[in-house]
């Protein structure tokens, strides 16, 4: 069953995209990320102007990071005081980041930065989660006890000013980092038509120091105000979003979430990164590939003008 | 004006072309996906001499960006694009011979007919300047590459399934009637479309109809997409707002306690 898209102007597979949709939105609620680095590459490879495919994939990580943060929030564990931090670093993110695509596109060189994007980020990511998480798995299966927890955190995390308590995470440091994060994960959301998600756990974790059960509650927190931002930017900004498009993938998307976000307290946590480690590592490095790779047609078309 | 069918006589008589297309109209729904154009025409020729009919149909105009890639350090990356100006959004160019066969190269570029003769340019690579003596030349910054440029627009949308030449697109089904049928794939563009029905005899044109056909989103692909374009923030606000309360929805239908 094909439906055309009217602001892609393509037809698409509907059944297809919902399945998309619902799997991506499994992987979502299980790993607490938006699942947008997933997405926008498959969307892409079907054919959805990459423009489109960014910006209406902000409204798709909208919603199901909405349908899991609430299943989160039941259990206690987002930490509301520190997703308003990170968001409004996120804001700003996402303002400059839009604005930075727009210049890009001109350009000509968005395919570039958003192929090195990938390849940069979630390789790097990627490989230092699965390194970590299978460390954990093999000394787990060794019986050794984990490595004590180093409780000294970065001295410059508390040397900053500006500190503000957060009783959730138990933490008391400054404002500083988590704006700067968030504003960096909102200018990759806006470029990479990605929620963040892999970049903010893992920096939560292990730069902010926050427990591992508030971590994925609140970076969903985070996403959904930067991904809401970028989406209606994206929209009044370069007429991108497709309302079709993203319902179809968002139909198949919360119900995913749901499923994916039950699932997530049946497994080990450092199984799940190792999981999603591998995951980010391959997207990230089959993203790269086409920059290594002499292309077939040494052209291309890019899509739209002005931005 | 409809021409007159039978020649005044005595005079050298005057082959006509006339064609009409059965759909006027392709209306883009959700269902679009793509349309199938037919065009039914007729050659009067008192004389009956041999005749070849071409049918070359032009989207909407649409400027071109394109871009190369170079090797810069190992790595693939795209050059600063180029705009390619006069090129339709659409064309196909159906002969009842190849194009070569019937007419010539200055014939042939006149009517822009084949991807090889369509008025596509980069003015922004042009400029004016005194070469070999010769003022007012008009050079491209691209250089001899100039023609590579233009063939990759060419054949990347003819990959697209946007551009085509079929040089057995138009069909005599009986004495002096003809057929054409021009596909119309979903990912065409919107707009009016050009329809240049030309007859051919001993190489030269010797009459032409042009009709149009208008392509146009219906139902609520328009009012979606004039949405999105006449008033983008209240759609983005409007887009998110649903996103959200979906994803809320699905979380209360799902609750378990």
């Amino acid at each position: 069953m094909d439906i055309y898209l009217p602001i892609a102007e393509v037809s698409v597979n509907a059944p297809l995209l919902v399945a998309l949709g619902a799997l991506v939105g499994f992987i979502s609620g299980l790993f607490g990320i938006g699942g947008g680095f997933l997405m926008t590459p498959v969307l892409v490879f079907l054919g959805i102007p990459p423009a489109v495919a960014v910006a209406s994939m902000s409204n798709h990580v909208a919603a199901s990071s909405m349908s899991s943060v609430i299943s989160y929030s039941r259990r206690r564990s987002v930490d509301f005081r520190m997703g308003a931090v990170l968001a409004g670093g996120g804001v700003i993110g996402a303002i400059l980041g839009v604005e930075l695509f727009r210049w890009l596109r001109l350009l000509g060189q968005a395919d570039l930065v958003v192929a090195l994007s990938y390849l940069v980020f979630l390789g790097v990511i990627g490989g230092l989660m699965l390194s970590e998480s299978l460390g954990a798995i093999l000394r787990r299966r060794r019986g050794e006890p984990p490595p004590a927890r180093r409780d000294r955190r970065p001295p410059w995390l508390y040397g900053l000013p500006l500190k503000m308590r957060f009783p959730r995470s138990r933490l008391f440091i400054s404002v500083i980092p988590p704006i700067l994060l968030g504003a960096f994960v909102g200018i990759l959301s806006a470029i990479m038509g990605v929620g963040g998600g892999f970049i903010l756990v893992p920096a939560m974790i292990y730069v902010l120091r926050m427990p591992a059960n508030v971590v994925v509650g609140t970076s969903l927190l985070q996403i959904i105000v930067t991904t809401a931002l970028t989406g209606v930017l994206q929209a009044g900004r370069n007429q991108t979003v497709d309302i079709v498009l993203a319902t179809l993938l968002l139909a198949g998307g919360v119900l995913g979430a749901q499923f994916g976000a039950r699932a997530s307290s049946r497994f080990r946590a450092e199984e799940l990164r190792a999981v999603l480690a591998l995951i980010v590592l391959l997207v990230g490095l089959r993203m790269g590939l086409g920059l290594f790779v002499r292309p077939e047609d040494p052209f291309v078309l890019m899509s739209g003008l002005g931005g | 004006m409809i021409p007159a069918a039978s020649p005044p006589p005595a005079v050298q008589a005057q082959a006509a072309v006339s064609a009409a297309l059965t759909e006027t109209n392709v209306q883009v729904n959700s269902g679009f996906r793509g349309a199938r154009i037919v065009l039914y025409g007729a050659v009067f020729d008192p004389l009956d001499r041999p005749s070849d009919v071409v049918v070359i149909v032009r989207g909407p105009e649409q400027p071109v960006r394109i871009a190369r890639k170079t090797r810069i350090l190992g790595l693939w990356m795209n050059s600063r694009p180029v705009v390619f100006q006069g090129a339709p959004g659409f064309y196909i160019a159906a002969s009842s011979r190849p194009l070569d066969e019937i007419a010539g190269f200055a014939e042939l570029r006149r009517l822009g007919a084949g991807v090889d003769h369509l008025a596509i340019h980069a003015p922004a690579e042009q400029r004016v300047e005194t070469r070999y003596g010769i003022r007012d030349m008009v050079v491209s910054r691209l250089g001899s590459d100039y023609l590579d440029w233009r063939r990759a627009v060419v054949r990347l949308k003819e990959k697209g399934g946007l551009y085509a030449v079929d040089e057995r697109g138009v069909r005599f089904v009986d004495k002096g009637l003809f057929r054409a049928e021009i596909a119309l794939p979903a990912e065409a563009p919107i707009g009016e479309y050009q329809a240049r029905i030309v007859l051919f005899q001993e190489g030269r044109p010797v009459s032409a109809k042009l009709r149009t056909l208008t392509v146009a989103k219906v139902g609520a692909e328009r009012g979606l997409y004039l949405w999105a374009h006449h008033r983008p923030w209240s759609y983005g606000l409007a887009a998110m707002a649903f996103a959200l309360a979906a994803g809320w929805a699905a979380s209360r239908v799902f609750r378990r306690d």
